[in-house]
């Protein structure tokens, strides 16, 4: 007997299929690309779309972990600690924006190690209660160690990206809004394509087979402890590049903003929704949801309207748990989490 | 010095065991973690706060509604709980995370995030005794919070309904073969948590101030003893509660008060690193 599904998945049904999705990512793209003109470099507006950008960067590097089953609860502490060391060191010592950036996200990455080695034995659940735990490592560091840090008072003032001088072209960064859009636009960009030439590399699939059935990958030869510390280093190393970009680009941090649960929890919310199996969709998620957020929900409900992304968290664990890309892609074989084993070790 | 320790930190000790009690309940029975205890936690506290402020009750009375209120929306909570599937403890943490966020913004709508405190002066003055001093509040919080645990203890260790609970924390399987309707116990042990959410509420904001963010270090605080304690014995919640309660007391008397929340993660990442099957307890 013919099964039908085995029709709808046949090459004639799929690439209709994947034309409507590359479409939607076209005009996805489109959009993005053209959008400070399209709203006439309304401020606000592009404010909201770098921020939406910047937690769709957050998004993916989140999901490089993500893809390997480990739930982390507990990013906010890289996001943290590199916009702390990447404002530390501009300020202090008086580097260029553009070289303190990428050293913050090696800082990152040593913190990144030392969680990977607390938290690597464990699985699931445990795996998530310790991440959670971890944050408060940083944050409690941060907020009394003031002779570095300042205290919980943070820090203002903070350098912002220098400007750019091309041939004729004069960019700056404090005055337009536009410019700094587009940079972190151009970053998202090419944080996007380095996921999706991580999750179609070997890695990728090594973290992929990690996730689904984790005796078998070892079986096989797939070191689980090493590929996902791995995953977790480049996960730290891309989220505190975007924490060292949000201090540069909002110029002021305290503990308890970049600590928060504000970019621990939205990273992965905006993964589970998106698609956790998926590359983009985290970045979409991003982009629809939080400008969802600001724009409609924030003025209707000045204080808490946060809760939206506990609700769509909520309606993603319970009925779509490949989230909306994921779906669209047909991912829906798997459910929020295949791993058979549940247990700490 | 150490008077001071002691004491502070077994008061505190015993109602970070009333707090635990309630989440090891709800995750030994249903293995469902519920990060959005601190959450509720807070709830009840409002709840007490806006009574006791607003609506001029007096404190005794402020406990049955918020035991009420609690557990209304614990039922409600079992009903999203017992749709999940397969893994249970790592999807129900994901819920719960989302169910945490919905109330902490929803007691940031309905009340502002405006520290609250429950002032009820007369627990400030204290016993003094040969240079040993306790607050009239310290000592309130440990008796209310070892008459609560003893009454849990009959329930759970003396009666046959306790039987039927702890059987189901030890083997769900084994429990259902004889003849206990698993679903049930899942659904009492959620009212037996709220109950002592309830019960621990109105006591938290009386001892700490009340806003919407503070959910978040109860919770790790449950999590903490819980795991420290393992799964299906209270004799070993209780000794957790104390030595996170001592710890706790400890760093604040000799390192400063901030940092005190740094205890809590600390222990239980040690925890997990060498005992993830609790210091007492069986395997998870």
């Amino acid at each position: 007997m013919i099964n039908s599904s085995l029709i709808k998945n046949s090459r004639y049904g799929l690439s209709k299929r994947l034309k409507l999705d590359k479409v939607v990512l076209l005009m996805a793209l489109f959009f993005l690309l053209l959008l400070p003109v399209l709203v006439w470099h309304n401020d606000y507006i592009l404010q909201v779309f770098t921020h939406a950008l910047l937690l769709a960067t957050l998004a993916l590097a989140w999901n490089i972990l993500g893809v390997s089953g480990s739930i982390s609860l507990g990013h906010a502490a890289f996001f943290g600690a590199g916009a702390y060391a990447s404002a530390l060191l501009s300020l202090d010592s008086g580097l260029s924006v553009w070289l303190t950036i990428p050293l913050a996200g090696f800082i990152t990455t040593g913190l990144g190690f030392i969680m990977g080695l607390i938290c690597m034995r464990l699985r699931g659940a445990y795996f998530a209660l310790a991440t959670l735990a971890f944050i408060e490592i940083p944050r409690v560091v941060t907020d009394n160690w003031d002779g570095l840090t300042h205290g919980s008072l943070g820090l203002v003032g903070l350098p912002g990206f220098p400007s750019l001088h091309l041939g004729s072209w004069h960019i700056d960064f404090y005055s337009s809004i536009t410019a700094s859009y587009y940079l972190i636009l151009i970053y998202s960009l090419v944080l996007l394509g380095l996921v999706g030439f991580i999750f179609r590399s070997n890695l990728g699939l090594a973290l992929q087979a990690i996730r689904e059935e984790e005796v078998a990958a070892e079986a096989v030869g797939i070191r689980a402890n090493s590929f996902r510390l791995l995953s977790m280093l480049l996960s730290a190393f891309f989220t505190g590049i975007s924490g060292a970009c949000y201090a540069h680009l909002v110029r002021y941090i305290n503990p308890g903003l970049v600590y928060g649960l504000h970019f621990s929890a939205i990273p992965m919310i905006f993964a589970i929704c998106g698609g956790r199996f998926t590359i983009i969709g985290p970045a979409l998620a991003a982009l629809i949801i939080y400008p969802l957020d600001q724009f409609i929900f924030h003025p209707l409900i000045p204080a808490g309207h946060e809760f939206l992304y506990g609700a769509v968290l909520i309606f993603a664990v319970l009925f779509m748990p490949a989230g909306f890309w994921g779906r669209m892609q047909r991912n829906t074989e798997v459910g929020l989490f295949t791993k058979s084993s549940s247990s700490g070790i | 010095m150490w008077t001071t320790v002691l004491v502070s930190g077994i008061s505190l000790g015993s109602f970070y065991t009333l707090i635990a009690l309630g989440f090891a309940l709800i995750f030994g029975v249903t293995r469902n973690f519920n990060l959005a205890h601190g959450e509720l936690l807070v709830l009840a506290g409002y709840v007490a706060y806006w009574l006791w402020k607003v609506c001029a009750l007096p404190f005794v009375f402020t406990f049955p509604v918020a035991i009420l209120v609690l557990l209304l929306v614990c039922l409600g909570l079992q009903r999203l709980f017992a749709r999940l599937s397969e893994p249970l403890e790592l999807n129900s943490i994901v819920l719960s995370f989302g169910v945490a966020i919905v109330i902490q913004n929803s007691m940031l709508f309905l009340f502002s995030g405006n520290y609250r405190l429950i002032r009820i002066p007369s627990l400030n003055q204290g016993i003094r005794f040969h240079g040993f001093y306790m607050s009239y509040g310290q000592l309130t919080l440990l008796l209310l919070s070892l008459i609560i645990i003893f009454l849990l203890y009959i329930i759970m260790y003396r009666t046959y309904l306790g039987k039927a609970l702890r059987a189901t924390i030890q083997d769900k399987e084994a429990a259902a073969l004889a003849g206990i309707n698993v679903a049930v116990m899942g659904t009492l042990a959620f009212c037996l948590g709220a109950v002592l959410i309830g019960l621990a509420g109105p006591l938290y904001g009386c001892i700490h101030y009340l806003y919407p963010s503070t959910g978040r270090e109860v919770t790790l605080l449950a999590i903490t003893i819980t795991i420290f304690a393992g799964v299906g014995r209270l004799s070993g919640i209780i000794l957790a509660g104390w030595i996170l309660g001592l710890a706790e007391s400890f760093t604040v008397i000799f390192c400063g008060a901030s940092w005190r929340e740094m205890v809590a993660a600390v222990l239980l990442l040690t925890l997990l690193t060498f005992r993830p099957h609790g210091i007492l307890g069986d395997k998870l």
